[in-house]
């Protein structure tokens, strides 16, 4: 008998499904607004870019100061999305499997960065590390320098991408049929290999996803980044504040430039996750062990 | 399925190795006598300390064989200066305002509040003005401060709570109106409320307000630094603009400076002060006037001299009683400007 | 592997799931942990298991203390109700999970870890899916898979709750019998948790029948049927009704009706109320009166089921409703349609005094 009670089957004909009409005008609808909102503006960074020439175009992209945001952009997406990586898993798993008292407020502070402006974020971060900040005298003594320098720039991201892996988690980690766990614990795994080999392999989808969003943002950060960064050229200037500096010098080209480098990326993350979402279709039905 | 997932998180990895290796410059590792400088700038200089910049560095390694590297930042001058109080390590401040230079004085005493006569001139090394910018064949025929108040004519100027530059427009537009109507306050404020009436958006700083008129083609009159209006008739359409300028204007000395405090923190003592120096030597001034700021030392300029017109200038003492003065009048919490549009809200 | 509880106690907050609990489950045979739901027999499942922890008491397994052992040293198999496979790992991977997880010192090669996990394919009769993720099989496939990667590291207690439950009735049926055939080719102790009596009797050698935390009774099937000590075990077993009567001078009435029934010793010349069990089969039914513990009864209705039929009578003597089986033939005697009087006779009958079920 080879029942798979998960494979997809004929398309639902019965009285919920809307008539021809109604498909037609929201399709209709929701194309005319991708394309006003998302291709057309697409388009238009995609010419600009390409407004004086191939050559122009590389040579943008080539610059110093350019390849200097690149390298900061990644070096903070590096740091920024294992450690909120870290995080997401481990404030998933204290949320769904304990109970301890402040498990709400805990669930709130995740939220905390969605709530507020990321230009609050970075201006929290003034107010604690700047030199009239709270913190300003020990940091000097100890010759550490956070804010208008790298580190300052990947806190702010930090802050900012916190939620990202963790709101993705908690639920998945809830449908979690812990008796895949309880089996394996049977089966002699100690409780580090039932979650190394059982628990994360369950989630990866998850996991996946949740780095996927908090790599976007934390690539295209700018809000937050801006008011910490100090804008010193070839050295704290992120991608995002690097199109900011271009246009304002009047290099409208050299800025659609690097900024259709940041629309490549995240056309990239779409790709990726739809790869992703296809692959976990077929291996959700398959972490799902019984009914 | 496990051998796929880890192919896809090698294959990213890599990539991002390679783009993080192939992208070369970024911050160098401590060479040998090398020494590197922040400029903490206002908006308008890109383009003079790129040139000065590299000037610069040439004329160090000539004379003190050491290599420098200058790292500029910039903004607006208020937001700069704030910066500069929380902590960013400038070791020269090239801002628009002394009141800004003041504010780090007094603030985070990274230097001393009588910086202004450690340099020349009162710490400016170019000074400039403010100027109109029309469109080609000046369509509204728009020739001086009182064509700005005129109905129908669109008047472009940042925000003087934000920009630096701003203020020096409102200033300049109020200092008209003074010598005009004979030191009345009253008209003055009606006249300077009239031309901001005229205002269809205020953008946060001097180059924004540039971008809208230039690029976005809003409003019919620009109001800008002289550099700026230059930059834009060479870099953005000879034909498409044309400057105009106003019967009198206010003398803008956007003054240079040093922090102690960073300098002899980071031992660049010596460069610092070499590289303020050096925006009073006849290569200075030769940049300054190309990229059309109006030096201090006309004798070390060639011809490009001529290029700025004889315009009759007042300065913020004579005409508010000086900067600090006219920043508590006008742009304080609650001053002129404050009052001028919570009324303009009011009013119809 | 033997099993031993001593005393022992269990609670979820204020309920408590075992309460006081003692038991022996002698080694090498299949056992049925029977009761109705919330009495408690998957926590003690989950306890011997080591998935749950006793408040009060002891665990012994092969006379040793593991009251406290961890659940990965106690070297059980268990099989959970909805399989519990690993979803991202093949049908292979799941059986050889137990096998590859031992530590590297403990751990067979790996030409005998393929054969070990071929070897309990080919005993699941399911070679045929080795490459296969669980997600592609049926229930009763998942449910054998599930069995083979219990026993695969050779435990020496299995362990299965509701092994059957999640399955249709034919599959049920037919893994039962598997079931019982596995238990003959690898005789490890196996312990499984039930609420279907027909189930418990179908497959287990003895049977354990539990109530609210403890154990009500615990043997074989012929004895819980022969001897149940309360009425709840007898009822649980099946097939039995109950009846609440008086205790007179050695007789028993129920209603109006006089029942010759054995009264436990001890109690014989008490008076009191009693229950009185009867297994539906033990009655003769006629048209004509009996004697005195003939019961006068109106048919209500007479149901085919299968090889039996159920006839419900009323009585008219105060002794309530109840249902009677009577095989095919016996009802083709007489036929009897509803509405019609008949007259009963309980063969046997068996009274406990003064409790209730």
């Amino acid at each position: 008998m080879n029942l798979n009670p998960h494979a997809p089957t004929q398309p639902y004909r019965g009285i919920t499904q809307d008539p021809p009409w109604i498909r037609r005008s929201l399709g209709g609808i929701v194309i005319l607004f991708l394309t006003l909102f998302l291709l057309l503006p697409l388009f238009f960074i995609a010419a600009q870019a390409l407004s004086r020439g191939f050559d122009a175009y590389l040579a943008a992209l080539t610059a110093p100061d350019t390849r200097a945001a690149i390298r900061l952009t990644l070096l903070t997406a590096l740091l920024v999305v294992p450690l909120n990586l870290a995080f997401g898993i481990c404030a998933a798993w204290a949320i769904v499997r304990h109970q301890f008292r402040g498990k709400q407020l805990l669930i709130t502070l995740i939220d905390l960065p969605f709530a507020v402006s990321p230009v609050i974020s970075g201006l929290i971060f003034v107010l604690l590390f700047g030199a009239q900040g709270a913190l300003a005298d020990q940091l000097a003594s100890a010759e550490i320098k956070i804010i208008f320098a790298v580190p300052g720039i990947v806190l702010s991201t930090l802050f900012v991408t916190l939620p990202f892996v963790a709101k993705e988690l908690i639920p998945v980690l809830q449908a979690m049929d812990r008796q895949e766990e309880e089996a394996a614990r049977v089966l002699g795994a100690s409780p580090w290999q039932s979650f190394w080999k059982i628990t994360l392999p369950g989630i990866r989808w998850g996991v996946l996803y949740g780095v996927i969003l908090c790599n976007a943002r934390a690539m295209g950060e700018f809000g937050a980044v801006s008011v910490v960064s100090g804008h010193i050229r070839g050295l704290t200037n992120t991608m995002p504040l690097h199109v900011e500096t271009l246009y304002n010098e009047y290099q409208g080209a050299a800025a659609f430039a690097v900024a259709s480098l940041l629309v490549a990326l995240a056309l990239l993350t779409l790709v990726v996750k739809a790869c992703m979402e296809r692959q976990g279709h077929c291996a959700i039905h398959q972490t799902r062990s019984g009914e | 399925m496990r051998h796929r997932v880890r192919f896809m998180v090698a294959g990213i990895v890599t990539v991002w190795l390679v783009l993080l290796t192939g992208s070369g410059s970024g911050v160098p590792l401590a060479a040998a006598a090398e020494v590197t400088l922040l400029n903490v700038s206002y908006d308008p200089t890109r383009e003079l300390y790129q040139e000065f910049n590299a000037a610069f560095i040439k004329h160090w390694e000539a004379k003190s064989g050491d290599k420098v590297v200058v790292r500029q930042s910039h903004g607006g001058s208020g937001k700069q200066a704030r910066a500069v109080i929380d902590g960013l390590e400038a070791d020269v401040v090239t801002l628009a305002l002394a009141y800004d230079i003041d504010a780090i004085a007094k603030k985070s005493r990274l230097l001393p509040t009588d910086w202004r006569t450690r340099l020349p001139n009162k710490s400016a090394p170019y000074y400039s003005t403010v100027v109109f910018l029309v469109r080609k064949g000046n369509p509204k025929g728009i020739h001086d401060w009182n064509d700005l108040v005129r109905e129908g004519v669109q008047v472009i100027t940042p925000n003087p709570k934000t920009s630096g530059g701003a203020r020096w427009n409102y200033l300049a537009a109020w200092g008209y109106a003074l010598e005009k109507f004979d030191r009345d306050d009253t008209k003055a404020r009606e006249f300077v409320t009239r031309l901001f009436k005229n205002a269809p958006v205020l953008d946060s700083g001097a180059r924004g307000a540039t971008t809208t008129f230039v690029e976005r083609r809003i409003g019919d009159v620009l109001l800008t630094w002289e550099n700026e209006a230059h930059l834009a008739i060479k870099e953005l359409g000879a034909g498409e603009f044309e400057l105009v300028n106003p019967s009198v204007s206010i003398l803008a000395e956007p003054p240079v400076a040093l922090l102690d405090g960073v300098v002899d923190k980071r031992n660049t003592r010596k460069v610092a002060a070499a590289y303020l120096e050096h925006l009073y030597s006849p290569e200075g001034q030769q940049i300054a006037a190309r990229h059309f700021y109006r030096p201090f030392h006309p004798e070390y300029v060639g011809k490009e001299v001529e290029q700025f017109a004889k315009i009759r200038l007042f300065t913020i003492d004579e005409r508010f009683g000086g900067w600090e003065s006219a920043q508590t009048a006008h742009f304080a919490d609650g001053g002129e400007f404050d009052r001028m549009i919570a009324a303009s809200r009011g009013a119809p | 592997m033997n099993i031993q509880l001593h005393d022992a106690s269990k609670e979820f907050g204020s309920f408590r799931a075992l309460d006081r609990l003692s038991l022996q489950v002698p080694s090498g045979e299949l056992t049925a942990l029977l009761g109705p739901s919330g009495c408690g027999k998957t926590t003690l499942l989950r306890v011997i298991a080591g998935l749950e922890f006793l408040d009060r008491g002891s665990l012994l397994l092969d006379g040793r203390d593991a009251t406290r052992t961890p659940v990965q040293e106690r070297q059980i198999g268990f099989v959970f109700q909805h399989y519990a496979l690993f979803g991202h790992l093949s049908v292979f991977e799941n059986i050889a999970f137990g096998l590859r997880i031992k530590p590297r010192s403990q751990r067979l090669p790996e030409p005998e870890i393929r054969a070990r996990v071929l070897e309990l394919l080919a005993m699941v009769q399911l070679e045929h899916v080795a490459q296969r993720h669980p997600a592609q099989l049926s229930g009763g496939q998942r449910q054998r898979i599930a069995f083979a990667r219990a026993l695969a590291p050779r435990p020496r207690l299995l362990l299965l709750d509701e092994p059957f439950g999640a399955l249709d009735a034919r599959v049920r049926q037919d893994l039962r019998q598997w079931l019982r055939q596995m238990h003959a080719l690898v005789p490890v102790t196996t312990l499984f948790v039930t609420h279907d009596q027909a189930e418990a009797v179908d497959v287990a050698d003895r049977v354990v029948v539990m109530k609210q935390g403890r154990v009500e009774q615990s043997g074989t099937m012929e004895e819980l049927l022969a001897n149940p000590v309360s009425p709840f075990v007898a009822d649980f077993m099946g097939g039995v009704q109950l009846f609440h009567g008086r205790l007179e001078n050695g007789y028993v009435r129920i209603g109006e009706v006089r029942v010759q029934a054995e009264i436990p010793r001890g109690n014989r010349e008490s008076a009191g109320v009693g229950v009185i069990c009867i297994r539906s089969h033990d009655w003769r039914v006629q048209r004509l009166p009996g004697g005195e513990e003939s019961w006068q009864t109106v048919v209500r209705h007479a149901r085919p089921q299968g090889a039996i039929v159920r006839l419900g009578l009323e009585s008219l003597q105060g002794a309530g409703r109840f249902d009677v089986e009577l095989t095919r033939e016996q009802y083709e005697q007489d036929r009897f349609q509803p509405g019609e009087t008949v007259f009963a006779q309980p063969s046997q009958a068996r009274v406990f005094a003064s409790g209730g079920p």
